[in-house]
């Protein structure tokens, strides 16, 4: 993986808290933003195809004059093998040029199927099989990205309700097989392992402690909620406990990692209340500086780089 | 069995809950080039329960999208309306299209061809399918958008833009005009007496 600056702690993007984020403090190092909500995807053809959002990447801009920005799309179906959107990686291209973000990452999984001829978006992160054909078509297309968007790329392992039999890898073996043969990062969702472990029954701990969390460039941490017997990974709530053990337990090996990012849904912001995520979000500071205390400042308000 | 096709096969058992009934029944006969692997473990994923959690991950996730892009038509709708005009529509269009502001304008389109009891209903969906199409035109010229309303537009459209439910909004015959201009900005302007008796 190439070498991640070190941006600190961070807040995932959703409008209802921008106010939460515009405040100055120290709270925030970075925030992250989900840059396919900030534009409307006319489709294939037409010219041009995007069309962003002027209010919110004139918001943007003005934040990340201030902070480090970095993009997390929910776009790109990687794993699609119908469907491979060039237009959706040139976009992000055109993005990176926006915002100068330092790294992007989107999700380990597909949502772009055909039906009967149609390209249908399931609108959910559908888990990959664990197969070497898998990463067969997935390689060229990193390769791609990562020669496209100038900036490292990560894949964020999936949250998934049910379980592809027969996998030829076990998880940790197909993420560290993935980002050596391809060059890309891993974006440990740290709270995707733990929804998984509660609902299919495993040690989270002991899948963590199988990935080489060397290949891990950024973490992600939520909360969620059960429904009819489910844990799901709503981003609905505070981190909670084991989520934080197991951050606690990689966050000092992952050498690499250059962020830590607390993902709440906006529609919850409400109900959790800002003095909570202000509270976990000093509790990550906290943990940060002991496992990654802060090289020199780099101009314009970036990390210090460090090699990988 | 390709890759495309199995990942269709998964989507389908999601998107489709008669299809994924038929395969747990074992009525629904898998193509003869399917691997032996491949068949296992579409007939596993279909009786596997976390599917139903995805079904309803589905669900949520399109209609969020209709919230987010039709707010005043699904606050007038808020509750049982909503849920029931939306199964219809969903039933009549199975949510499968890949683009969702289209998607937000064909459930527009279902709303005023359907019969309803809401005073305020066609004007309401009217205004935010115009709304819609400024959106879609993107920097192209878009052909000015015109919306009928038989009540007071501001009174009614503010109140649902508050999350209030409009209660006895003043009558009144206008039309409301919507043009984008060249920075796509969205503009509308109100006009009188221009009230078309069809």
């Amino acid at each position: 993986m190439q070498p991640l600056p070190k941006l600190g702690v961070g807040l995932a993007f959703q409008s209802p808290l921008k106010h939460l984020i515009e405040q100055p403090g120290d709270d925030l190092d970075c925030v992250e933003v989900v840059p396919d909500i900030l534009w409307t995807d006319l489709g294939p053809g037409r010219e041009p195809r995007y069309v962003d959002d002027p209010e919110g990447v004139a918001w943007l801009r003005e934040i990340a004059a201030q902070r480090p920005v970095i993009a997390h799309g929910i776009g790109l179906s990687i794993g699609s093998a119908s469907h491979f959107d060039r237009g959706h990686v040139r976009q992000l291209r055109r993005w990176h040029a926006l915002l100068d973000f330092p790294w992007h990452s989107d999700h380990l999984a597909y949502h772009v199927a055909d039906l009967d001829g149609t390209a249908v978006n399931v609108g959910i992160t559908l888990p990959l099989p664990r197969d070497a054909a898998t990463l067969d078509l997935l390689a060229p297309r990193i390769a791609e990205v990562m020669a496209t968007v100038p900036v490292p790329f990560l894949l964020e392992n999936n949250v998934y309700y049910f379980e592809i039999p027969d996998a030829e890898m076990d998880e940790p073996d197909f993420l560290n097989t993935l980002c050596r043969r391809c060059g890309c990062g891993l974006l440990l969702d740290l709270h995707n392992v733990y929804t998984n472990a509660v609902n299919h029954d495993f040690d989270a701990r002991a899948l963590v402690d199988a990935i080489d969390l060397s290949l891990v460039g950024e973490i992600h941490v939520a909360g969620g909620m059960t429904l009819d017997g489910t844990y799901l990974d709503a981003h609905s709530d505070t981190v909670p406990d084991p989520v934080w053990s197991l951050l606690e337990h990689v966050l000092p090996r992952c050498r690499n990692v250059g962020a830590v990012i607390f993902e709440l849904f906006g529609s919850w912001f409400e109900v959790v209340g800002e003095a909570r995520v202000r509270a976990d979000l000093r509790r990550l500071r906290r943990l940060w500086e002991t496992c990654h205390r802060p090289g020199p400042r780099a101009v314009g308000g970036r990390g210090s780089v460090l090699p990988a | 069995m390709s890759q495309a096709a199995f990942q269709s096969m998964m989507a389908r058992l999601i998107v489709e809950p008669d299809f994924r009934d038929a395969v747990r029944r074992g009525d629904v006969p898998l193509r003869d080039d399917f691997e032996p692997r491949d068949r296992s473990r579409l007939l596993r994923i279909a009786a596997d329960p976390g599917l139903d959690v995805n079904r309803t991950l589905f669900k949520g996730f399109r209609l969020g999208k209709l919230r987010s892009l039709l707010p005043l038509t699904c606050q007038l709708l808020e509750g049982l309306p909503l849920q029931r005009a939306v199964a219809a529509f969903w039933q009549s269009q199975p949510p499968t299209s890949f683009y969702f502001l289209p998607e937000a304008i064909e459930f527009c389109d279902h709303l005023l061809r359907t019969p309803t009891r809401s005073r305020y209903l066609r004007e309401v969906a009217a205004f935010e399918r115009a709304r819609l199409e400024l959106e879609r035109a993107g920097v192209d010229d878009p052909l000015p958008q015109r919306v009928e309303f038989e009540h007071e537009p501001t009174v009614l459209l503010t109140a649902l833009a508050e999350g209030r439910r409009p209660r006895a909004v003043p009558l009144r015959r206008c039309i409301v005009m919507g043009t984008r201009d060249a920075a796509g900005a969205i503009e509308w302007s109100l006009l009188d007496g221009q009230v078309s008796q069809a």
